[in-house]
């Protein structure tokens, strides 16, 4: 027994030892040129696949993923941050990216064999010792947009289709990049901005890039650019003639009243703060730090509160007043604020009532 | 030298003293002053107080007799009783005495509590318990709408006023010691009570059913006045806010619509309507800030803009740490202006 335990210790010493001299000696070679060892990369691309499968869950609701928007608000994103080292739809990875250890693969390739809701945690999470990044930002929802383009790539995106998706609109340079989904009035999950103050801007784009508020495809945005170029674009878009109000989107009238007695502080209860006296209509009174919500789109109004009354949600030093006033909001509450806010048309000035 | 020795002394003798300097206003501060059951200045409070020296003043004297039994029959008289006689003592001290005594004081315990709720006569007050203040109406005779007003409880003296009791969330109990016994209110149930306050004065209410967090800090003041004061006073809750009469307190109101403060606070006569927290149309004129908690000082009005959750732990009013010392400055200006 003696002499058992006397073997395995000079095993272990033995063991330390070797492993200190290939970390202190440097005896394992990093060589991306060599590669793995035969069998390494089976071991660690079958950990990875097994991995994924055992964390992806199925979560209780997604958005619709077919939705043309958030297909185009995906792409967009993962022109600028992905498309470096998987390549776009039709298009051959770079020479030095294939030269990578290991060589992420082409998007189409990538995205085989796996279904959203495995393909919203690898991006989401990342993969480690392959390269592939984690999402940038610590919340989750905004992954959607990608999971969205990368079904599309599954579906058989052509380069064509691709460059339609991606094309960025004649504009100066920063300006064109943001147009690309801010621009026309926005989309049903992208705001449009030049309703906005500049002030609310700044401070938002500002808290992008410290990473206050939370977004990663923001956050590859607004990382994108020199802070005195978030002022500019800020002061740039503020200056922007509002666009045409679109028709108002359709909402039950009762949904609607509901949201205005709740926005105006008259339902007689005193749960939830009056969103009117920071947000308008008619606030004119108000910090141009509190953005105006009239006309913004119904998803992206109904996103950021359930962001907000999560906590999940951040932005400048006024943060912590939005924070407190959603604790007490409702599920039907929100559903409402949002019919009232999406169905007021988008003026800055807020003459509209 | 000499200096240091005197100082030592001194620090001695502080240390020695700490202790019974902190004990004592404790234990005084129970017996008298502005929120002690013994301190009668209501008659619903006075009756409470009769039945606490009847009930204390009964319990000693049977105590002592039941201890002098015990102690004669034990250390006097070790001989033992005849069973006549100790059968006789059973039956009396032990069921009639207690029968009569014991139906005696519930006959009278009971007889008190309908005055109790008995119903007011003209002004009822509607107060409501949030976490952690108190939403209060006032109703006089008559009224199709309240006056509103928070964390301060107005009464006429020599009249009786109902209280109707109610909660927003969880259940708090009402209690004004000086003037009466508490009553417990729930959310979604009205429950009733009603005051006589006898001598004019300031007492302090609090909250007596453990309520959250900041349980503790949910007081308020109480003041009963002669009824011409009070109905003075009423009428000027009932005026809506006066304007800004300085330029710092202008600004402050600028800087108050600035950063939102009405989506919460009803200022009435401006386009402050906010339900969420206390109605400040006369915030400036109140006895105290937060519940109870601070004083209307300029100073304790900045205090409390800034540091809303350290003074009160888990208050729904966010902090305004970030306004500028003028802001804040303007800003107290100006909530100290609505008298």
């Amino acid at each position: 027994m003696k002499r058992v335990l006397h073997t395995l210790a000079v095993l272990a010493v033995l063991g330390l030892v070797a492993g200190g001299a290939v970390v202190g000696l440097g005896l394992y070679n990093v060589s991306a040129r060599v590669g793995h060892m035969p069998g390494v990369s089976w071991v660690m691309h079958t950990t990875f696949r097994n991995s994924v499968r055992l964390r992806a869950s199925r979560p209780k609701d997604m958005p619709d993923l077919s939705d043309a928007a958030l297909i185009e608000l995906g792409a967009r994103h993962y022109d600028t941050a992905c498309r470096t080292c998987h390549a776009a739809p039709g298009e051959a990875r770079s020479a030095t990216m294939a030269a990578m250890e290991p060589a992420p693969p082409h998007i189409e390739t990538a995205v085989q064999d796996w279904q959203a809701h495995h393909l919203h945690w690898i991006v989401a999470n990342g993969v480690k010792m392959t390269g592939m990044p984690a999402w940038p930002a610590p919340r989750d929802d905004d992954v959607w947009p990608v999971v969205a383009f990368l079904l599309a790539v599954q579906d058989g995106m052509t380069e064509t289709d691709y460059t339609a998706l991606t094309q960025l609109p004649e504009a100066d340079a920063p300006m064109a990049y943001c147009l690309g989904c801010h621009g026309d009035g926005g989309t049903n999950h992208v705001p449009p901005l030049n309703h906005q103050s500049a002030a609310y801007l700044q401070a938002s784009l500002h808290a992008y890039r410290s990473g206050t508020r939370a977004s990663g495809i923001m956050a590859q945005a607004a990382s994108g650019v020199s802070p005195q170029a978030l002022d500019e674009l800020a002061h740039w878009f503020a200056r922007q003639t509002p666009a045409e109000p679109v028709a108002a989107p359709q909402m039950p009238v009762q949904l609607i009243a509901q949201g205005r007695a709740l926005a105006h502080a008259a339902t007689g209860d005193g749960d939830v703060p009056a969103c009117a006296a920071c947000h308008g209509p008619n606030a004119r009174d108000a910090s141009e730090l509190f953005p105006v919500l009239s006309g913004l789109p119904a998803p992206y109004l109904e996103q950021q509160l359930l962001l907000w009354r999560d906590a999940t949600r951040g932005g400048g030093r006024q943060a912590q007043l939005m924070l407190k006033a959603t604790q007490n909001l409702s599920d039907t509450d929100i559903f409402a604020l949002v019919a009232y806010y999406a169905t007021l048309r988008t003026n800055r000035s807020d003459a509209d009532e | 030298m000499s200096g240091g020795l005197i100082r030592t002394l001194h620090l001695g003798s502080t240390r020695r003293t700490r202790a019974p300097m902190l004990i004592a206003p404790a234990l005084l501060a129970a017996c008298e002053g502005q929120q002690s059951a013994l301190a009668p200045a209501g008659s619903d409070a006075r009756v409470l107080d009769d039945l606490f020296w009847v009930m204390l003043v009964g319990a000693v004297i049977l105590w002592l007799l039941i201890n002098g039994l015990f102690f004669y029959v034990t250390r006097i008289n070790r001989a033992a009783l005849s069973r006549r006689f100790a059968n006789g003592l059973i039956v009396v001290g032990g069921v009639i005495f207690p029968t009569v005594v014991l139906g005696a004081l519930l006959t009278y315990g009971l007889s008190i509590m309908p005055d109790q709720r008995a119903p007011g006569e003209g002004l009822t007050l509607r107060v409501t318990g949030e976490q952690w203040w108190w939403r209060v109406e006032y109703w006089p005779d008559g009224a199709d709408a309240p006056i509103i007003a928070a964390n301060e409880i107005r009464l006429p003296t020599g009249q009786r006023s109902e209280i109707v009791l109610d909660s927003a969330r969880v259940i708090h109990s009402f209690w004004i010691p000086a003037l009466g016994g508490k009553m417990d209110m729930f959310p979604g149930r009205e429950s009733r009570m009603s005051l006589m306050p006898e001598t004019p004065g300031r007492w302090r209410g609090q909250c007596a059913e453990f309520c959250g967090a900041s349980h503790a800090l949910m007081a308020f003041d109480v003041v009963a006045m002669p009824l011409a004061d009070f109905t003075a006073w009423l009428q000027m809750q009932a005026a809506p806010a006066r304007p800004p009469a300085t330029d710092a307190a202008e600004r402050g109101a600028q800087i108050f619509a600035r950063e939102g403060c009405g989506a919460c606070h009803a200022v009435r006569g401006t386009e402050a309507r906010g339900a969420v927290g206390p109605d400040l149309t006369h915030v400036g004129s109140r006895l105290s800030l937060g519940a109870g908690t601070l004083k209307t000082t300029l100073t304790d009005f900045e205090r409390w803009i800034t540091h809303t959750g350290a003074i009160k732990p888990e208050v729904e009013m966010p902090a305004y740490d970030y306004l500028t010392d003028t802001d804040l400055s303007d800003l107290a200006q100006y909530l100290k202006g609505l008298e």
